[in-house]
């Protein structure tokens, strides 16, 4: 199931926000290398973790397993203030745009060669809860290896500028529309229609 | 450089929707690639050793090469000699022909196959590397008698290519109707077990028929998705979550 978690519920999640700050950690700067965004006590937090991020948290039992973050495009957020030379076209920002970064699936549930089923119930998720709350398209900056499979899984992607080369591999920033098309696409491929969201509470509406 | 390339993709991927057949992407890649000195294209997924060279040419998405030269291919198994097929699970970006060669250093067979590829029209190329949502290598190969490409214009193809490959998916499988295919009960039983990696004899003993039964299950299978082995039935299959 996945856990949404956000300013208003944060604090029945400590536990669970420890784990994703270190798996992060783990998946970002001992897995990728990027070493800008080491931190001295493992927890990998940065300037866009404030209370306007979404965090989606997938669980196994009382274990972060997966994970993904939406920032409102509204505010402050990766393409706006760290990347804007992804972008030549206008960024979108607006209340049914977020921004969907720092995917990252535990390495014990790595798949060599293709993306781990665990993905797609990250994606699953993600749009399940944006069709619920008004959110109807995402951006992202993602590997190229990537852009192939997010077509086939019937996200209408629409490419922000070129692929740029960015720690040795070619990332393109794209603006991603999807709907109930693209919600029954992805349940499908993981062959399991039912929500995966646990119940979300009134007050985490975006 | 970069603003007049990022138009030509998105100029490129707005005609692309609009494409029903391949022949339709064809034409809008000549529109939009020919400048390059592009003519020649070839997309398809590698379906793994079991796939026979001809069967995987057969199943190949887009392949506008003379036939000549296909007969020729074939006939000689360059498909194992092909310097750019087993790059395309080694390098994630567009590579050129020119580089293929460089890397297959003293591989006189390798040169070969690219060497005939120019007698035929196809003296120079840029290969896109590509992998699908199932875990399979593709690739989508540009060629003509010269092809020059900037930096900038690489990118561009790459980005070309993998809306261009993506659509010629969808073409196929919408004229293939596996939107609508459903598979009876024990064909899916049979499919799910092949995909786990079981034998016939083994699948046979689970499911309390003989090998023959088994056999005859694959079949209707493979007819109905019109796959031409099993590995090429389950990959279809998972795409189409037909099997888990």
């Amino acid at each position: 199931m996945i856990h949404v978690v956000n300013a208003t519920n944060q604090g029945e999640y400590l536990n669970e926000m420890e784990q994703v700050w270190r798996l992060r950690h783990r998946v970002f700067v001992e897995g990728k290398g990027w070493s800008e965004l080491a931190k001295p006590d493992g927890r990998e937090i940065d300037q866009f973790d404030t209370p306007s991020a979404i965090h989606f948290l997938l669980m196994r039992g009382r274990e972060v397993v997966a994970y993904s973050r939406l920032l409102p495009t509204a505010g402050p957020h990766l393409l706006s203030d760290v990347f804007p030379k992804l972008c030549q076209e206008p960024l979108p920002r607006d209340h049914a745009t977020y921004e969907w970064t720092r995917q990252a699936v535990s390495p014990e549930y790595r798949v060599r060669g293709k993306a781990p089923p665990l993905t797609y119930d990250l994606v699953a998720g993600i749009v399940e809860w944006g069709l619920s709350n008004g959110v109807s398209r995402i951006t992202a900056q993602i590997p190229m290896s990537y852009l192939l499979r997010m077509l086939q899984l019937h996200f209408r992607a629409r490419p922000l500028g070129l692929p740029v080369e960015i720690a040795g591999e070619s990332i393109i920033a794209v603006a991603a529309e999807f709907d109930g098309a693209t919600l029954a696409r992805v349940n499908q491929i993981r062959g399991d229609s039912r929500s995966i969201l646990a119940s979300v509470p009134a007050y985490l509406v975006a | 450089m970069m603003r007049r390339n990022l138009d030509l993709t998105l100029g490129f991927l707005k005609l692309l929707d609009r494409c029903v057949t391949a022949e339709d992407v064809r034409q809008i890649l000549n529109k939009h690639l020919n400048q390059f000195g592009i003519t020649t294209y070839v997309a398809g997924v590698v379906y793994g050793p079991k796939l026979r060279p001809r069967e995987q040419l057969g199943q190949a998405l887009l392949y506008t090469m003379p036939s000549e030269w296909r007969r020729r291919y074939t006939a000689q198994g360059y498909w194992f000699k092909d310097p750019t097929i087993p790059l395309l699970g080694i390098i994630r970006d567009p590579f050129t022909w020119g580089e293929a060669m460089d890397r297959a250093g003293e591989d006189a067979a390798a040169r070969r196959v690219l060497g005939e590829a120019g007698e035929f029209g196809m003296a120079q190329g840029v290969t896109v590397p590509l992998s699908t949502l199932e875990g399979d290598l593709a690739g989508f190969s540009f060629s003509g008698p010269r092809v020059e490409l900037a930096p900038a214009e690489r990118s561009m193809l790459h980005v070309v290519a993998t809306y261009a490959f993506a659509q010629l998916l969808l073409i196929r499988d919408a004229s293939l109707g596996l939107d609508s295919v459903t598979l009876a009960p024990r064909e899916r039983e049979t499919l799910q077990w092949v995909a786990e990696g079981k034998t016939a004899w083994e699948i046979g003993q689970v499911m309390g028929i003989s090998e023959k039964g088994v056999e005859y299950h694959l079949q209707a299978v493979r007819a109905k998705l019109g796959a031409v082995n099993s590995t090429q039935a389950v990959a279809k299959a998972l795409r189409y979550g037909l099997i888990a």
